[in-house]
């Protein structure tokens, strides 16, 4: 399967990659690992007339540790970071989960803004243009209904990021940079809630950093995955506590991670999250393993995290 | 008989260094002058009439050199069987599967080629399609080709002994239904072909699993002679039984090359690979089992649904296989065979190196509950119905070598078996599954194989065979054969292989014939030159023949080892006599020629049987159902592994295509849309997945096999699931009903256990 045709750039700047995308009426797309983008390029799922590669940008390749943040570079390779020693000794929850993250091949070409910013994913939509036309457009692609839940009028496909859900139990934050100077949010305001289009940031706008608040935290991601490897999570639950606040965060049903906030001083606290996590989550059968299953499993495996942190801080 | 010089030593194979240096081409790696690129054009229908197709805008783009569809060939429909030809490989009817071959383009690039494939306009009328076996044989179901009512494209039907006698006597009966979902051949080259016409010569390569059966197809098929139409050797990437017979892209290919009268090489996507050219069989078994009170087998009677796709294929024999390994394994003095082959709009479905897993791992998790109900360990009630050298199966088919019980004994003590079944703490099991292969069956005329060899004036050899590899090591095989005869080192060996316009007649690396059948005729070729090697020696060294060997490119004096001459010298002296030393050899298996998959499924089915027995261990985690594979035990009675590695390489592999692949690999589908057709959501065991892999090579010496061979692996591929089904059936504690065994299936099997299990 070959690739579009498309002009490709490789700014050295921020500036002159929002300049670039700015030029191009709205038909640019970023490329930094590639490793979500290339399979994209090559199903016709985006068809850009130019794709500006982010790799150049050296200034985004460094994570800095800072008296109140670890700030990461929007380049900083998934190994890097699992690597780097405050990831590894502050957020056992984010290093599961860059660990669980595809292959460490892949590890070592995916950046971390990437892989945040990955779009969501569908059995229905991930598939090559002729598949697609042959069964008909489906929503995300503009077409009249969703074709996982026939007849749906909105798109269920999910985020399937490992990371993103890690990132938020420990109050990451973002900064964006864009056309219109720079801003920053907690990570989870980027998302949109709908799983067509996914993400609330504007036109050409670059993730450059990710945040972490700066201190330890307790905490664990697991990912349920019927091979030991590649394999997107089909649900991946993080949590994570800082002395008894904790949080949980699911990504891979729906549209964006979903966050639920606990307190681990209270009794029970482990049961009613599952149980929390497992009511909230509303998985449809776009994926490998039945929607029934996954809903159960996003529970079971909050629970089972929970009841480990639970008998550490006993 | 063990006096071997390089027989049963594990060397390293032949095509491995071409391999491992990237030297080795496949077809997607030939580039001929002036070759065109060639892209189909599919169906985006499961069943709809064709009413129009207008190549004639795609035809008009620059750099497009030809344009095709099914009205440029002659309208014959190909079928393994006079009975089963129904596939046109590109037709003019109506399409009858989502990704049908329905038109393709030839351009100077890839780029032309998929611009003109926009521009062919068809107009369809859409039908009704149906992608359920049992809803297509049902009343009033859309009929996908004339015909065949109820959409019944094969039924087998086997009746030995009375069933039902026999299931009035019996202390125990039993009856389950299981269900697997088709998988994947998942060969790592997706397919490709290339196809070359000139001067009414048509040059074809491509992936195969027997080049002979493939021209003759394409020779039918494009009404040309046979000898123009000539099948090459090429590398091949894995088939698994997927590359056995013609597929629509040879056809295509060749069409396009003939109306362009140019190279045309089409390369599939991994999508196109998984849609368009072979599936699996999708599967229901029902199996019913009645035993006396001490274990002895009395009856079995099965009703199996198997999912046909689209076309014939390989179909009576499809239909047939799960059952014939089966009763090849055990003795069944009665049995009820009815396996039911049924059209639906989906795919064509072949042969599969693992086929039957409903039926096989049904059988054998059925024969663990009824061990269980009468106390009986299943290792010893498989070992008390096994067959065994000197008995016939139930449809009469001589067992010539070994025994099911010795493979069966092996695993079981390399496995620890005694200490562990039904001693193991809850959530973790282990398992047994048990099968014998037929070894070589009857495929007419093409059953057979010859060999020629050649010794050239320096001493070394070419041997000239049918036999093809499609990544087994067969290309080894038949070099260590011939250096095992000839007396001169591997590496002197030019081995000509698998061209149709070259070699003889050879039934492929199918039916497992390869060593049986084709090393054989290599072995008779070489014994040939032997000879007349021998008889010129004979003559210079004033020795007989019989004290004469060939070792290390001499012929020497067993007598005497002063006495020795060059292999060389013999060659040019046998060139002035004008009688250059050229062995030929031939082989063809004592089968029944008679026996007919449908009319007659009785008398010998093949040359010989190859036993096996598996053991697989398993742990559940019981929140999840998450099942993971510490250990597997395999003993393999492959007749005499003439290279030990290759089996064994043979065995692991089979491990992890058919046990692993047990908890992972399923073809996923939507109305007639694969919904799995790459390899990230078609769940190809990983290197991480894969367990601790013991291999145990049994040897029984077969009187007829080359060296004793049979063949090397393939018995593991279809008792592997088994094992694992049977062990994540002990560990759980109720049968398994539905493969493949992946966490939401085995959650399932611990809530039934939980309502009232044994464990």
């Amino acid at each position: 399967m070959i690739l579009p045709g498309f002009a490709y750039a490789r700014p050295k700047t921020v500036r002159t990659a929002i300049a670039l995308h700015n030029g191009s009426q709205g038909q640019a797309v970023y490329l930094a690992g590639g490793t979500d983008l290339v399979p994209r390029l090559k199903y016709r799922l985006v068809n850009p007339t130019v794709v500006i590669d982010l790799k150049g940008i050296q200034t985004l390749t460094s994570i800095i540790p800072g008296r109140r943040f670890l700030k990461i570079g929007a380049n900083v390779t998934l190994h890097d970071l699992k690597n780097h020693p405050a990831v590894r000794e502050n957020y056992p929850a984010l290093y599961q989960s860059l660990d669980a993250t595809s292959c460490e091949t892949l590890q070592m070409r995916g950046t971390i803004a990437g892989n945040v910013l990955q779009n969501t994913r569908c059995l229905f939509y991930n598939k090559p243009d002729e598949w697609r036309k042959a069964k008909g457009y489906c929503l995300k692609m503009g077409g009249p209904a969703c074709n996982a839940v026939k007849g749906a009028k909105m798109c269920f496909a999910n985020y399937a990021g490992d990371n993103a859900p890690a990132l938020i139990t420990l109050n990451a934050e973002v900064k964006l940079s864009g056309i219109d100077g720079e801003r920053q949010m907690p990570l989870e305001a980027i998302f949109s809630g709908k799983s067509d289009l996914p993400y609330t940031i504007k036109p050409g706008e670059i993730l450059t950093h990710i945040l972490i608040p700066g201190g330890k935290t307790k905490g664990d991601y697991l990912k349920l995955r019927v091979r030991g490897s590649i394999d997107y999570p089909l649900v991946g639950a993080a949590v994570s506590l800082v002395n008894e606040r904790g949080r949980v965060a699911v990504g891979a049903v729906g549209s964006k991670p979903l966050c639920f906030d606990f307190d681990a001083s209270e009794a029970g606290w482990v049961d009613r999250i599952a149980r929390e996590v497992s009511d909230a989550v509303r998985p449809v059968a776009n994926t490998v393993l039945s929607p029934a299953y996954r809903k159960k499993m996003a529970g079971t495996l909050v629970k089972r995290i929970a009841r480990k942190l639970a008998e550490e801080n006993r | 008989m063990e006096n071997h010089k390089i027989v049963g030593k594990g060397v390293v194979r032949s095509d491995y260094l071409a391999k491992v240096t990237g030297e080795a081409q496949f077809t997607a790696d030939i580039k001929l002058p002036g070759m065109l690129v060639g892209k189909v054009l599919r169906s985006p229908h499961a069943h709809a009439r064709i009413l129009n197709i207008d190549g004639s805008r795609a035809l008009r783009v620059p750099g497009v050199k030809a344009v095709i569809n099914g009205f440029d060939g002659f309208g014959i429909k190909w079928g393994v069987f006079r009975y089963t030809q129904d596939h046109a490989m590109v037709p003019t009817d109506k399409v009858r599967y989502v990704g049908e071959d329905v038109a393709a383009v030839a351009a100077v690039d890839e780029e032309t080629a998929l611009e003109a494939l926009d521009l062919i306009h068809v107009e369809y009328e859409p039908l009704p399609a149906v992608f359920d076996p049992v809803a297509a044989m049902a009343p009033g179901a859309p009929q996908i080709h004339d015909g065949y009512p109820g959409n019944i494209n094969v039924h087998v039907h086997i009746d030995v002994g009375d069933v039902e006698a026999a299931f009035r006597e019996a202390y125990i009966v039993r009856k389950d239904t299981f269900k697997a979902a088709g998988e994947a051949y998942a060969m790592m080259e997706p397919y490709a072909v290339v196809a070359h016409y000139s001067n009414g010569f048509l040059d074809l390569w491509m992936p195969n699993a027997g080049p002979h059966v493939r021209a003759k197809a394409l020779a039918n098929l494009l009404k040309m002679p046979l000898n123009k139409v000539r099948v090459r050797h090429i590398y091949s990437g894995g088939a698994f039984g997927g590359r056995s017979e013609v597929s629509p892209g040879d056809f295509v290919t060749a069409l396009l090359s003939i109306k362009s009268g140019r190279p045309v090489k089409l390369v599939l996507s991994r999508e196109e690979n998984a849609i368009s050219t072979r599936q699996t069989h999708d599967m229901i078994a029902a199996i019913k089992t009645g035993v006396k009170r001490d274990g002895t087998v009395l009856a079995k009677e099965f009703e199996v649904i198997y999912d046909g796709g689209a076309y014939s294929s390989t179909g009576p024999i499809a239909a047939s296989i799960p059952y014939y390994v089966y009763e090849e394994a055990y003795r069944f003095p009665n049995v009820k065979y009815d396996g039911y082959r049924v059209y639906t709009n989906k795919g064509i479905r072949g042969m599969y190196g693992c086929h039957g897993r409903a039926f096989l791992a049904g059988n054998e998790v059925q024969l663990d509950m009824i061990a269980q109900d009468l106390g009986i360990d299943p290792v010893d009630i498989r070992m008390k119905n096994g067959l065994t050298v000197g008995e016939k199966t139930a449809t009469k088919s001589w067992i010539t070598s070994g025994n099911l019980a010795e493979p069966i004994g092996k695993a079981a003590e390399k496995a620890g078996w005694r200490e562990k079944r039904g001693k193991l703490p809850r959530n973790k099991g282990i398992g047994m599954g048990c099968v014998a292969m037929m070894t070589g069956f009857p495929m007419g005329f093409r059953s057979g194989s010859s060999c020629s060899v050649k010794l050239n004036d320096d001493g070394h050899v070419t041997v000239i065979t049918g036999i093809v590899d499609n990544g087994q090591g067969n290309e080894s095989m038949a070099v260590q054969i011939a250096s095992e005869v000839l007396g001169v080192p591997l590496g002197d060996i030019n081995l000509i292989n698998a061209d149709t316009e070259i070699t003889n007649l050879d039934p492929g690396a199918y039916s497992q014939a390869a060593t049986y059948v084709g090393g054989n005729a290599v072995k008779r070729a070489c014994d040939d030159a032997r000879r007349q090697i021998l008889s010129i020696a004979s003559e210079k060294l004033q020795e007989p023949v019989e004290s004469l060997d060939l070792r290390d490119r001499m012929v020497v004096s067993l007598q005497d080892t002063g006495k020795k001459m060059p292999i060389s010298w013999i060659a040019r002296e046998a060139f002035f006599r004008a009688k250059p030393i050229t062995g030929v050899g031939s082989y063809i298996p004592k089968i029944d020629f008679d026996r007919e998959w449908v009319s007659k499924p009785f008398g010998q089915m093949a040359g010989t049987y190859s036993f096996g027995a598996s053991v697989a261990e398993v742990e559940v985690d019981g929140e999840t159902g998450k099942v993971t594979m510490p250990r597997f035990v395999t003993a393999h009675d492959c007749g005499k592994a003439i290279n030990p590695m290759a089996v064994e390489g043979q065995m692991e592999g089979s491990v992890q295509q058919a046990g692993v692949a047990t908890l992972t690999e399923e073809n996923l589908w939507n109305e007639g849309f694969l919904l799995n057709p790459d390899l990230l959501e078609y769940k190809v065991p990983l290197a991480c997945d894969m367990p601790e892999i013991e291999t145990v090579i049994v040897e029984s010496h077969d009187p007829e096999g080359p060296f004793g061979a049979k063949e090397g692996g393939l018995t593991v591929r279809m008792n592997a699931h088994s094992a694992v089904a049977c062990a994540v059936s002990d560990a759980v504690g109720v049968p398994f009903s539905e493969l493949p065994l992946t966490p939401d299936r085995v959650l399932t099997m611990l809530e039934r256990e939980k309502e009232g299990g044994t464990k």
